[in-house]
């Protein structure tokens, strides 16, 4: 029997033999439709083990499924598939795949923490958020965004230098992410910037884009910043049993 | 000197309602079928005792030294009430061993019977050895042998505790909820981890009832220190795959089924009326209510009524009970039964 209903079946639950013989009948094509067997066979207890370990998760356990969180949610309101009290649940039974569906919205939450104080156990849902994207960037689950991307150059400049460069931001930010450095905004928004600004401040400016100034005394900083971002990085990854990076 | 008090049933409420009683002076004869004294906790071997923590063997076990220690209270094991006549103030009571014993009042503490889980044949129990009770861990905690499969005594390295089991069902005319499971439940979970901190625990529950201060001593400390799982699946069905055992239901908060493999399943066992009901309610001549238990009186106008002026009532015999409000009921009862039988013999105000 064919199934006609294929439009409520998740398209990847559907197996489909091009050609298959079963007991001398030819069943190819959509006579050999079958739906995967949708029972969880088993939970994963190490996945709320590792979310725990990562800064944010570490009130998952509390949770007890009030719904709070999502009902408080600003981005639930936009798109309703965007649910923390589902993951939540899908991470402390573990199943994994089930969140693997929605890797491509869990890290949309805006951090409004309304959620935060909605919630009556204390679980801190936008922290549990922000550790289940890095989660699903540490496990090779997710690509870098090119916000990630962005917000990396962004902190390398402060740690390193104490200041932000918007014009070497910028510059590395679309090196990166190969994007021509001469965009028409930017054309725009340069050459006005040169018509109207005082002298001396573009003069500053331009001293600046060659020598990357530094804030006065930061090498102490910048160590303290650095052993502390290894550090987390080290831990992050032991609790999720992957690699030292260094 | 007024006749003794007769107190049926030697639990947590009728031990205290016969220690109330000897403390104002008043006798009591303590009747109890069993061959010792203590009711459930000492009977079926409970293990720390909610919500005091201490062990039952110790805290009941202390009532019922304190009870045969005192000279106004004759406890009398393995003796049974086989007639009950006259009215209050002179009733007279028949025992099983042929005595016949005058009483002023009578106080029914005939507390409650565990429900038995060979009568939810789907969820394994009887049939599988490792479909356990919660009677049963607190016999394995209480003894000191630890919990164990007693399939072939390894330590479970993951078990599953099913909420109300002969309890809110309407398949087994049981439409009550057994009101302490939830919180023994979660006590009894993080018994688990502390004993076995590899060991994960499931609960499987419909709706979770750990009323009162119960709610965060016992449901949330479960999952915030103890990190016990809760699961909202009523389960349909334990099974085994010929190693382990195998839970089926629907996770509805997922909407999707489950089989999950088990070392040990848990049925959290409800609160019955006692299987003697019947007969304790033609020998005493008091009505039984809608599910069984002993029917209560008035309820704002008179302390621990029962349908007969004279008889009272205290503790699981009435309904599901804690082990604490047991205790304060047969102190309640004993205040009736004692009011009951100093009369005549004291003035009476006004």
């Amino acid at each position: 029997m064919p199934i006609h209903e294929k439009s409520l079946i998740r398209s990847e639950d559907l197996i489909t033999h091009e050609e298959l013989v079963l007991d001398g009948v030819d069943v190819s094509g959509h006579w050999s439709t079958f739906i995967e067997n949708r029972a969880v066979t088993d939970y994963n207890e190490a996945m709320e083990d590792e979310i725990s370990a990562l800064p944010g998760g570490e009130f998952i356990h509390r949770c007890w499924q009030c719904g709070s969180c999502t009902n408080a949610c600003t981005v639930n309101a936009i798109n309703p598939d965007f649910n923390p009290r589902f993951w939540i649940y899908l991470i402390r039974t573990g199943m994994e795949e089930e969140l693997l569906r929605d890797k491509d919205i869990i890290w949309q939450c805006v951090s409004c923490n309304k959620c935060t104080y909605a919630c009556p156990r204390d679980v801190n849902p936008e922290g549990v958020m922000k550790a289940t994207a890095h989660w699903l960037e540490l496990k090779g689950h997710t690509e870098k965004k090119p916000s990630m991307i962005f917000d990396e150059e962004f902190t390398e400049q402060i740690v390193t230098t104490g200041k932000i460069e918007d014009g070497r931001v910028l510059r590395r930010f679309f090196a990166k992410t190969g994007q021509p450095l001469f965009q028409e905004w930017l054309v725009a928004l340069v050459r006005s910037l040169v018509f109207r600004l005082p002298i001396g401040l573009l003069t500053k400016m331009g001293l600046a884009t060659l020598f990357h100034p530094r804030t006065r005394g930061w090498s102490r900083s910048r160590a303290a910043m650095e052993e502390y971002i290894a550090e987390r990085e080290t831990e992050n990854r032991k609790a999720l049993g992957l690699e030292s990076k260094s | 000197m007024s006749l003794p008090v007769l107190v049926v049933g030697g639990g947590p409420a009728g031990l205290s309602a016969s220690r109330a009683l000897a403390a104002a002076g008043q006798s009591v004869v303590l009747v109890e079928k069993e061959d010792r004294l203590g009711g459930a906790p000492i009977l079926s071997g409970y293990a720390k005792l909610v919500p005091s923590g201490e062990w039952a063997k110790d805290a009941i076990g202390g009532m019922v030294d304190q009870v045969e220690a005192h000279k106004l209270i004759a406890a009398q094991t393995g003796i049974t009430v086989k007639g009950f006549s006259g009215k209050p103030g002179a009733f007279k009571a028949v025992l099983s061993n042929g005595k016949t014993i005058k009483a002023s009042a009578a106080i029914l503490t005939t507390g409650f019977t565990h429900f038995d889980s060979v009568n939810k044949p789907e969820w394994g129990f009887g049939t599988y050895p490792d479909v356990v009770t919660t009677t049963q861990i607190e016999q394995m905690l209480s003894s000191g042998a630890g919990i164990k499969c007693p399939s072939d005594g390894r330590e479970p390295e993951r078990v599953a505790i099913l909420l109300c089991v002969g309890s809110r069902d309407r398949q087994i005319g049981r439409t009550w909820c057994s009101k302490i499971c939830c919180t023994v439940s979660a006590n009894i979970a993080m018994e688990i981890r502390e004993a076995l901190p590899k060991c994960n625990v499931y609960i499987y529950y419909m709706d979770i009832r750990t009323f009162g201060l119960y709610e965060d001593r016992y449901y949330w400390e479960s999952q915030e220190k103890h990190k016990v799982k809760y699961i909202k699946a009523r389960i349909a069905e334990v099974t085994s795959d010929g190693k382990r055992l195998i839970v089926k239901g629907e996770d509805t908060l997922v909407k999707r089924p489950i089989t999950i493999p088990f070392d040990m399943v848990v049925h959290a066992i409800g609160m019955d009326p006692n299987v003697d009901n019947m007969t304790l309610s033609a020998i005493f001549d008091v009505k039984l209510q809608e599910h069984g238990f002993i029917g209560r009186g008035l309820a704002y106008s008179a302390i621990a009524e029962t349908s007969r002026p004279g008889v009272f009532v205290a503790g699981a015999a009435t309904g599901p009970e804690t082990i604490d409000d047991s205790i304060a009921q047969g102190q309640a009862a004993a205040m009736s039964a004692i009011a009951l039988a100093r009369q005549g013999t004291l003035e009476t105000a006004k």
